[in-house]
C-alpha cells in the first residue's frame, strides 16, 4: 500500500444530492415478499433509499456542487480543477467533467477529468485533489462523487436492496495552516470480476442477447448488462484489506483509535461495517452507520455520511477523522485529516423529469 | 470453540433449533443463502481467526464440509 502525506489542504465544504423519489422495503416486498425483504434489511442495515431512472450522477452532482458554490459564496469561475469520479458518466465521451465544467460556469482556465472508480473513489479523489493542491498546480478544486443503482437487476436481491443513487461535491483548497492530510491507497485487480458490469463497453459490447436476464444463484435474475455483485468475495477482500489499511493510517499519522473523533467508512453494508468495527474494536459510537435512509451510495456514501451523520458538529468544530473506501476493483483508500469547521447544507433533493415522450 | 460449538453458531445464523444439526446435513436442504455464507465467514474471522475462502465454500455441499474447513481451528 502506497503512503503519502499532504500539507496545506483545506476542506471548504461538503454537499450532497439524492433523486426526490424514494424507494422503500414495502416497495421491494411486491418483488420479493415481506419476509425476504425484512432479513435482507436487517442485514444491510437499509431501510430505503432514493432512485431515479432519468436523473444522471452528473445531475445530482450538479446540483451538490451549485449549493454548495452558492453556500461558501465562492465564485465558479475561481474553481481551478474539477475531478468527477464515478462509473456512470453521462457518456462513452466526452467526459462527464467537461460537461460539468460549462453547465456549473466554471472557467475555461479549470482543468477537467473523469476517473473511473467506485466504493474508494471519494478517498482517491481527496488524495489526487490534495496532490494537486499541496504541488501548487491548483488552489481550489471541486471534487464530485457518486453513482446511479440503475445497473442493478431489479430481479437481484443481491444488489437490488442495497444500492441508492446519490452525487456529492466536495470543495478543497490551498490554505496557510499546517495540518497533514495522512493516505494510504492500493489495488488488487485479482478480484474485478466479484463486482462487475460485464456487458456494455469494449470488452463485451452491447447485444441482444447478453441483455437477457437468467436465473442465477439463489433464484437472482440478471443479465450481462446488470451488476453482478459477489457478497462473499467482497466481505473476504475487506476482512483481508481494511484492518490493515486503517492501522497503516492511524500509524502514519502518529493517531490512535483514542485520538481520533469518527471513523467514517465506505457505507457499504451494515452487517459487515459492524464487523470490522468489531474486528479493529473501533467504539461504536465513533464508527458511523449511515446506510439506513439512503443505502449503499458508492462513491458518495462517505460525503453522504458526512452530511446526514456529522453535519451539526463538522458545521461548528474541527473532527479529526479517519476515512476509508474499498470494493470495486478491488481498490482500497484510507486517509486521515482535521475536517472543519466547514460548510454543510442539508441533504438536497433533486425532481426527478418525467421520461420525454 | 469445539464442534458443538461450532454447530450451535451454524443454527443460530440459519435459524434452525437448538441441536438440529449432527454434521450429515445436506446444504441444500438448510437455509444455507448468501447471507449465511457471509456470517460463516464472519464467524470463522471473529472466533476461529480464520480466513474462510469463499470458494471454498462455495464448492461445501454438506455441514461435514463446512466442519472440516474449520476442522483444524476447533478445540477437542
Amino acid at each position: 500500500m502506497s503512503e503519502s502525506i499532504f500539507h496545506g489542504v483545506r476542506m471548504v465544504g461538503v454537499a450532497a444530492a439524492v433523486p426526490d423519489h424514494l424507494r422503500t422495503l414495502a416497495d421491494d416486498a411486491k418483488m420479493f415478499g415481506d419476509e425476504e425483504v425484512f432479513k435482507i434489511s436487517e442485514s444491510t442495515g437499509v431501510k430505503q433509499r432514493y432512485t431515479s431512472s432519468t436523473l444522471c450522477t452528473s445531475d445530482l452532482c450538479y446540483a451538490a456542487a451549485t449549493k454548495l458554490l452558492s453556500e461558501t459564496g465562492y465564485a465558479p469561475e475561481t474553481i481551478d480543477a474539477l475531478i468527477f469520479i464515478s462509473q456512470g458518466p453521462d457518456y462513452i465521451l466526452p467526459a462527464t467533467s467537461c460537461i460539468l465544467q460549462e453547465r456549473l460556469g466554471l472557467s475555461q482556465n479549470c482543468a477537467a477529468f473523469d476517473i473511473n472508480l467506485g466504493c474508494s473513489g471519494y478517498v482517491y479523489g481527496l488524495w489526487m485533489v490534495s496532490s494537486l493542491i499541496a504541488s501548487g498546480a491548483v488552489k481550489r478544486a471541486l471534487l464530485l462523487v457518486g453513482d446511479t443503482s440503475r445497473h442493478c437487476s431489479p430481479e437481484d436481491r443481491s444488489v437490488s436492496l442495497l444500492f441508492g443513487d446519490a452525487g456529492a461535491a466536495t470543495l478543497l483548497e490551498k490554505s496557510d495552516d499546517d495540518l497533514p492530510l495522512n493516505f494510504v491507497v492500493g489495488t488488487d485487480g485479482s478480484g474485478a470480476n466479484h463486482l462487475i458490469i460485464e456487458a456494455g463497453h469494449c470488452r463485451m459490447p452491447l447485444k441482444p442477447e447478453n441483455q437477457i436476464r437468467v436465473e442465477c444463484e439463489g433464484g437472482n435474475k440478471r443479465s450481462k448488462a446488470d451488476l453482478y455483485m459477489n457478497g462473499a468475495e467482497i466481505f473476504a477482500f475487506t476482512l483481508r484489506v481494511v484492518p490493515p489499511l486503517i492501522k497503516k493510517v492511524l500509524a502514519g499519522a502518529n493517531q490512535s483509535i483514542e485520538t481520533v473523533d469518527a471513523f467514517v467508512f465506505h457505507q457499504a453494508n451494515k452487517f459487515m461495517l459492524e464487523h470490522l468495527g468489531k474486528r479493529m474494536k473501533l467504539p461504536p459510537e465513533k464508527l458511523i452507520l449511515a446506510l439506513e435512509n439512503v443505502g449503499n451510495t458508492s462513491s458518495a456514501s462517505i460525503p453522504m455520511a458526512m452530511v446526514t451523520h456529522l453535519r451539526n458538529r463538522l458545521q461548528k468544530e474541527s473532527l479529526n477523522l479517519v476515512l476509508a473506501g474499498f470494493g470495486v476493483g478491488f481498490s482500497w483508500a484510507g486517509a486521515n485529516m482535521h475536517c472543519g469547521p466547514m460548510v454543510i447544507p442539508e441533504l438536497i433533493k433533486v425532481p426527478v423529469p418525467s421520461i420525454p415522450e | 470453540m469445539n464442534k458443538q460449538e461450532f454447530f450451535a453458531q451454524l443454527e443460530e445464523f440459519m435459524e434452525l433449533d437448538e441441536g438440529r444439526l449432527t454434521g450429515v446435513e445436506a446444504l441444500d436442504d438448510l437455509p444455507w443463502d448468501s447471507l449465511a455464507v457471509v456470517s460463516f465467514i464472519a464467524m470463522a474471522d471473529e472466533h476461529l481467526e480464520l480466513a474462510v475462502k469463499p470458494a471454498s465454500l462455495a464448492e461445501a455441499k454438506s455441514v461435514a464440509d463446512l466442519l472440516a474447513l474449520v476442522a483444524d481451528k476447533l478445540d477437542n
